[in-house]
């Protein structure tokens, strides 16, 4: 029997009042799960679909070439044609001499052209992987507990800023010991940038969103700081003063490299940290009462408190693990492939923004972030100047596709859970009408 | 006074799926009349006002103003043919003067272009010296009282050329002498010309200002009577009805020692209005205490205050014998509370947890369902699983989210959770309400069996039928304080007077 | 005169605001032209404005009586080290008039985008895509003056392509009833891709030409030979003064006009507005769009009015300090303007400061964000933006 309490809002439909009672609308959060269950694999794929045959329609207009085969030698750049070279190949055991039976080639039969060459790709996608799952994760963590970290982007940047620092500093420890340090001084700096926005939230209740927009341009500004012409952290190297470049890490600092060319730029230990990061995510969010309570006031603060939950500590605790994803993911950064950074890299890189398109693609689920930062490494590995043939498709164009697609992607994503609630409600209108409240009590 | 009706609605029928909120109703309105809309929650007034005021569209009947069958189909074309509500919660814009809240989308214009306060100003002043309503037009809303923002609201509805006045429950949010002050405001806009529509549930104002009375009771017309010679008791029969009690089996109650003890406690709303005024009283073991008021009376404000989500202003709070005045809401469970939220969908339950996760909600942080931070997934599904069998939940597994059950089968699980913890004093809070009688008679049996296992059981509801039927002792509240105590054995009539202020003139 | 007089601030706030003037002259007593060469002066006027503004703090009046404390303790600060500072640095630097023709340049995209802004959120609508907007504006900006070889239909083309990039942002935020920061940022990202990828593929590795079609400068003669008002104003670019309008105007609708209190009744309260019959989705499309529309033309005075070049990327954050501008300004046309002054005056430091350190002038940079950040803390007084910004609304 259908009552008119079945049809009170505060169930991934907003609400409108607009000062009554502010908690009384769903948090992005509860909108998201709500979306995720209703239209799991299916909507992010056509989602992803309809971003690139947008992208392919410009491609088309613009330039006249053949969309799908500039797709192809993306996905191709990217190595992803790597997992369609099964064969029988020998593969080393990371750190050791021990070779075992393995279907693709790692690399041990360097004459196999084609599937040697992609799997150098892969290796590069696979390291920008790293630091995209983990802004992902970063974002996602924050989602769930009803908040949008848009800050990625900075607690990425101190992250890798103090990764470079404890790295290229404290010479004489021992590398495991060195990388441990390094990595954990990135995350907990990150954890702190976070938190600052999270307190100020559980505090006097400032919006995530301008907080951390804030502390995103004061870190990049910081970074340029320290790193420019006469910064405190300008590198030492000889003839280095008109350089606006941090000191190298020290080798001891530097991720091992377990697939691939160390000086290629092979596949680093970072890949086992994000997929640390990927598990580590997973359980803390569905195995311990710290992921309950997040989960709790992610859906309705209100129920939470009611159950007894601190609102506000939760508010920080999210942040400030949040803020340890992102700075972990500027630390590997750091200690797995770019080893220094300069005063152009702080102003340009967006991981931190990917990140959003990744945790949002990715619905906020360990899995999802995992597909969606592979999807969106590969496309910005494979329209990259070093593995997009200029004869098929300028890279520098494609290198802007790759935005294109990414914001198409988050347009989309942002509004499918629209489509999907308004789909939805015709559906449950035509089958089971309720009924719609009577008293105007809903202000 | 005008015989001539400003309004007729004709036998308007406005069906929801599965109900018909209004069938039927014919009223008309004359000039110069207060005509009171009298009726229980979900009686279908306010259904019936938002029809004359084009928010929904009738499905039978017709609308008549002046003698002339109009079609309102948006609130823009009720203000258009002089039709002004007043909405029980206020349509005005803190941040903004009176007179930008009232002149809005009508204001006037000089040099083409740009706003005339000045002349703003003076409108707005006219106008309330016309009707006694007095404000400043260059106070900004949030700044001025409760009453005042009532008066802003009805010369916005004026200033807009309203003939008609809808007033939509408006001394619920008022003080007494707010009350009277409206009451002189609606006489001297009636001696003026304007006709209103008074909507309430309260039986004294009804009498105090009505000329003519319509009661309303599920949907229909029950009776248009002239307000002279309307006793309470006879409104109170009217809309209430007689209906047939819902027969609890209940041995009686052998009270034992108090649990629950509520000492001159006083609670602020964050608007900083006096909700809960020096309310005491004592729950004891074994007894079903029930609260009987209308909405909107503190009742809300004095359950959050014990329940450690409200802080009290001063008093004091006790739970088997601990003080937990001023602690929070963990404590205040820790010490031996159960609560039954009156918003279960908000508040109960976390709608997008499965139902495994609901009944954590309290304990997810102890052993059995967790040890050192690690949540044990599989205990909690397992004990869900026990629980919803026990307290006959269907509908859904313990992984079900708790947003898919239907209302009674949330309010199950809510009622599981709560009992489970084995409480000293249990709060049910409008236990029943939206509930199908199936659910109802569920929560009741339940309630009453708690209760025999010797909890103290406070129970708040709006519903007369489940306060006369469930409660050992019977309190009534009204604007923040406990107005009388019964004994089950009072009659509907008698509650009512109570509940709508009548009583509070024999306590004087 | 007498009614200018007496709208001035009085009691605790006058006190404040004198203050924060105090303090900035204990600064600038050590700057050109007077150059005071010992601590003590400045030390003094300093205390005054730090005494004024503790007084006005404990008064109740708290943003301006900080302000004035920060101001105090910033102009002693400042104060020492400029007299410390030899006066060649001091005389290199501080060279006013330039320093404020070059606050008015920084200042004016930050403007335009700011009050774009303020319409856009005052109805309700958060838009972080004033960054894209503005990249967008100053693309096709570029793109436009260069193809049709005019500055103004320049101007025009960047509008329409702002106005555009706003509409699809109004279209999910409004329509769809989407995230409107999701949305946002993903304007932001469209517009980076959107705009690289055509610079791309019509400029290719050249960048832009030289010879592009540029808004010109006004010269006032008259002006040109008064102390220091003429290296000012003498020679300001087209866009700088029509900010000044676009401020001035943006003020009169929004506070002085029956639009301006139906789009701010639709960012406060979108269903009192609907019961009295303002079209709440209309009234939002509009203001979005205008927001789009202003935000371009801040971004095409960057690309044909100052730096007469595009760059992907080129705005690198000013869209974002726009943002900044309107919480700092507390979503008023004139208090944005007067953030945006701040900011384009940190700005114009930044770029001439290297004279002391290279690398400190660059933490100049991140000032407004520094500023808007505690501005939002609420530690000196709160940020308070329109009640229903950020939700969308279902109509009824």
């Amino acid at each position: 029997m259908s009552t008119p309490e079945d049809n009170k809002p505060g169930n991934g439909e907003e609400v409108e009042s607009p000062s009554t009672d502010p908690d009384y609308a769903p948090s992005v959060a509860a909108k998201i799960d709500v979306w995720s269950k209703a239209g799991g694999l299916f909507v992010p794929l056509l989602t992803t679909l309809l971003a690139f045959f947008i992208g392919g329609l410009v491609v088309l207009v613009t330039t006249g070439k053949n969309p799908i085969t500039t797709y192809q030698e993306i996905f191709k750049g990217a190595g992803l044609n790597w997992f369609f070279h099964v064969g029988s190949y020998e593969a080393t055991l990371p750190f050791s001499d021990t070779k075992v039976w393995f279907p693709w080639n790692t690399g041990s039969v360097p004459d196999d052209q084609v599937s040697f060459l992609a799997g150098l790709n892969l290796q590069q996608t696979l390291i920008i992987w790293i630091p995209l799952v983990l802004t992902g994760l970063a974002v996602a963590f924050a989602f769930r507990c009803g908040m949008f970290n848009i800050g990625g982007q900075g607690q990425y940047l101190v992250g890798a800023i103090m990764a470079v620092w404890v790295g290229s500093s404290l010479p004489g420890l021992p590398s495991a010991l060195h990388i441990i340090v390094a990595a954990a001084a990135g995350a907990l700096v990150g954890a702190a940038y976070a938190g600052i926005a999270g307190l100020l939230k559980a505090l006097v209740g400032t919006h995530e969103v301008i907080s951390t927009i804030m502390l995103n341009w004061i870190a990049i500004w910081t970074g340029v700081f320290l790193f420019g012409l006469g910064g405190p952290l300008q590198n030492s190297n000889p003839g280095g003063e008109s350089v606006p470049v941090s000191n190298d890490i020290l080798d001891e600092s530097k991720l091992k490299v377990f697939w691939g060319e160390p000086l290629l730029q092979g596949l680093h230990l970072g890949f086992l940290i994000a997929i640390s990061g990927l598990v580590v995510y997973w359980i803390t969010l569905n195995r311990t009462t710290l992921g309950y309570e997040v989960r709790a006031v992610g859906f309705s603060p209100e129920a939470a408190r009611y159950g007894g939950i601190s609102v506000a500590r939760n508010y920080f605790l999210a942040m400030a693990i949040s803020g340890t994803f992102a700075g972990l993911a500027g630390a590997v950064d750091i200690l797995g492939w770019q080893f220094r950074i300069n005063t152009n890299d702080v102003l340009t890189t967006s991981i931190g923004f990917v990140g959003i398109a990744v945790a949002l693609l990715g619905r906020n689920t360990a899995i999802g972030v995992g597909l969606a930062g592979l999807l969106f490494a590969a496309l910005v590995t494979g329209t990259s100047t070093r593995n997009l043939d200029p004869e098929i498709f300028r890279p520098e164009l494609a290198s802007n596709l790759t935005l294109l697609i990414q914001g198409l992607v988050v347009l989309f994503v942002g509004a499918d859970v629209i489509i999907l609630s308004l789909f939805n409600l015709r559906k449950r209108r035509r089958q089971a009408p309720t009924v719609p409240r009577v008293e105007s009590t809903d202000v | 006074m005008d015989e001539r009706p400003v309004l007729e609605l004709r036998g308007i029928t406005k069906r929801f799926p599965g109900i018909v909120a209004n069938d039927s109703v014919s009223l008309d309105l004359r000039k110069g009349e207060v005509h009171a809309l009298l009726g229980e929650n979900g009686a279908g007034k306010s259904t019936l006002m938002n029809v004359l005021y084009g928010l929904y569209r009738p499905d039978e009947g017709e609308i008549l103003i002046n003698g002339k069958a109009v079609e309102i189909g948006s609130t823009k074309s009720a203000i258009e043919n002089g039709v002004g509500m007043v909405h029980q919660h206020f349509m005005l814009i803190p941040v903004m003067t009176v007179a930008e809240n009232i002149v809005l989308a009508t204001e006037p214009v000089k040099d083409g272009i740009l706003l005339d306060y000045a002349a703003a100003e003076s409108r707005v002043r006219d106008l309330s010296q016309r009707f006694g309503l007095a404000v400043d037009p260059r106070a900004f809303v949030r700044d001025i009282t409760v009453g005042q923002q009532q008066r802003v609201e009805i010369l916005k509805a004026l200033y807009r050329g309203a003939d008609i006045l809808v007033l939509d429950e408006p001394t619920a949010v008022l003080t007494p002498q707010e009350a009277k002050e409206l009451f002189t405001i609606i006489r001297s806009l009636t001696e003026q010309g304007k006709s209103i529509i008074f909507i309430t549930h309260k039986l004294n104002e009804v009498i105090a200002i009505a000329d003519r009375i319509t009661v309303l009771r599920r949907g229909k017309l029950v009776e248009t009577l002239p307000g002279e010679g309307a006793t309470e008791e006879g409104l109170a029969r009217l809309m209430v009805g007689r209906e047939v009690l819902l027969d609890v089996a209940k041995p009686p109650a052998t009270p034992g020692e108090s649990l629950l003890t509520i000492e001159d406690l006083h609670v602020f709303d964050d608007r900083g209005i006096e909700k809960v005024r020096g309310v005491s009283f004592e729950v004891r073991g074994g007894e079903i205490v029930g609260i009987a008021g209308v909405d909107g009376n503190g009742q809300t404000e004095l359950i959050d205050a014990i329940a450690g989500l409200m802080r009290a202003s001063s008093g004091k709070v006790v739970i088997a014998g601990q003080d937990v005045t001023g602690d929070s809401c963990k404590d205040c469970l820790d010490a031996g509370l159960g609560h039954i939220p009156e918003d279960r969908q908000r508040r109960g339950l976390v709608l997008d947890f499965s139902l495994a996760e609901n009944l954590a909600l309290h304990d997810y942080d102890s052993p059995p369902a967790s040890r050192l931070g690690w949540l044990f997934p599989k205990r909690l599904v397992e004990r869900a699983t026990r629980l919803l069998k026990d307290f006959d939940v269907r509908g859904g597994s313990p992984q079900t989210r708790a947003g898919g059950l239907s209302g009674g089968n949330q309010q199950k699980v809510v009622l599981a959770r709560e009992i489970e913890r084995n409480p000293q004093v249990l709060i049910a809070a409008q236990p029943t309400r939206g509930l199908d009688v199936g659910a109802i008679e569920f929560v009741h049996r339940r309630l009453v069996g708690e209760r025999d296992e010797g909890r103290a059981i406070l129970l708040v509801s709006l519903e007369l039928d489940e306060i006369l039927s469930l409660s050992d002792r019977i309190l009534v509240m009204y604007e923040g304080e406990i107005v009388g105590e019964f004994a089950p054995g009072v009659t509907e009539e008698e509650l009512g007077v109570a509940m709508t202020g009548g009583g509070r003139r024999e306590a004087a | 005169m007498s009614s200018l007089v007496g709208r001035l601030p009085r009691g605790p706030r006058g006190l404040a605001w004198l203050g924060i003037l105090i303090g900035l002259t204990a600064f600038w007593v050590a700057l050109p032209p007077l150059k005071l060469r010992t601590p003590l002066v400045p030390a003094v006027i300093g205390l005054v404005a730090l005494a004024l503004g503790i007084y006005a703090v404990s008064q109740g009046v708290r943003r301006l009586g900080w302000g004035a404390v920060i101001a105090g303790i910033g102009g002693i600060g400042l104060g020492y080290l400029a007299t410390r500072s030899s006066v060649d640095h001091l005389d290199q630097v501080i060279v006013w008039s330039a320093l404020i023709a070059a606050m008015l340049r920084f200042a004016t995209p930050l403007a335009f985008a700011a009050m774009g802004g303020i319409f856009s959120e005052r109805s309700g609508v958060v838009n972080i895509g004033l960054e894209g907007m503005m990249l967008t504006g100053a693309f096709f900006g570029i793109l436009a003056a260069d193809k049709l070889n005019s500055w103004i239909l320049g101007l025009v083309c960047a509008a329409l392509a702002g106005g555009l990039m706003a509409l699809i942002h109004a279209f999910f935020a409004i329509q769809l009833r989407a995230d409107q920061i999701v949305g946002g940022t993903a304007i932001n990202f469209l517009a980076l891709g959107i705009t690289g990828y055509l610079f791309i593929d019509v400029y290719g590795g050249q960048g832009t030409p030289t010879d592009v079609s540029e808004i010109p400068d006004v010269h006032l003669a008259f002006l040109s030979d008064w102390y220091f008002l003429g290296p000012i104003f003498g020679q300001l670019n087209l866009m700088i003064w029509l900010a000044f309008v676009t401020v001035l105007v943006s003020w009169i609708v929004l506070f002085k006009t029956p639009v301006g209190l139906r789009i701010r009744a639709v960012g406060e309260h979108p269903r009192a507005a609907e019961t009295v019959g303002i079209p709440v989705y209309a009234t939002r499309y509009a203001a979005v769009v205008l927001s789009g529309v202003l935000a371009a033309l801040g971004g095409a005075y960057l690309s044909i009015g100052f730096v007469n070049s595009f760059n992907q990327n080129m705005t690198v954050g000013k869209g974002f300090i726009a943002l900044a501008a309107v919480i700092f300004g507390n979503w008023r046309p004139w208090g944005a303007a007067a953030a945006a002054l701040l900011f384009g005056f940190s700005s114009a430091l930044a770029q001439r400061l290297p004279a002391y350190s290279e690398s400190a002038a660059v933490l100049f940079q991140a000032l407004p964000y520094v500023l808007t950040l505690i501005a939002v803390a609420g530690v000196i007084g709160r940020s308070i933006p329109p009640a229903a910004v950020g939700r969308p609304y279902r109509k009824q």
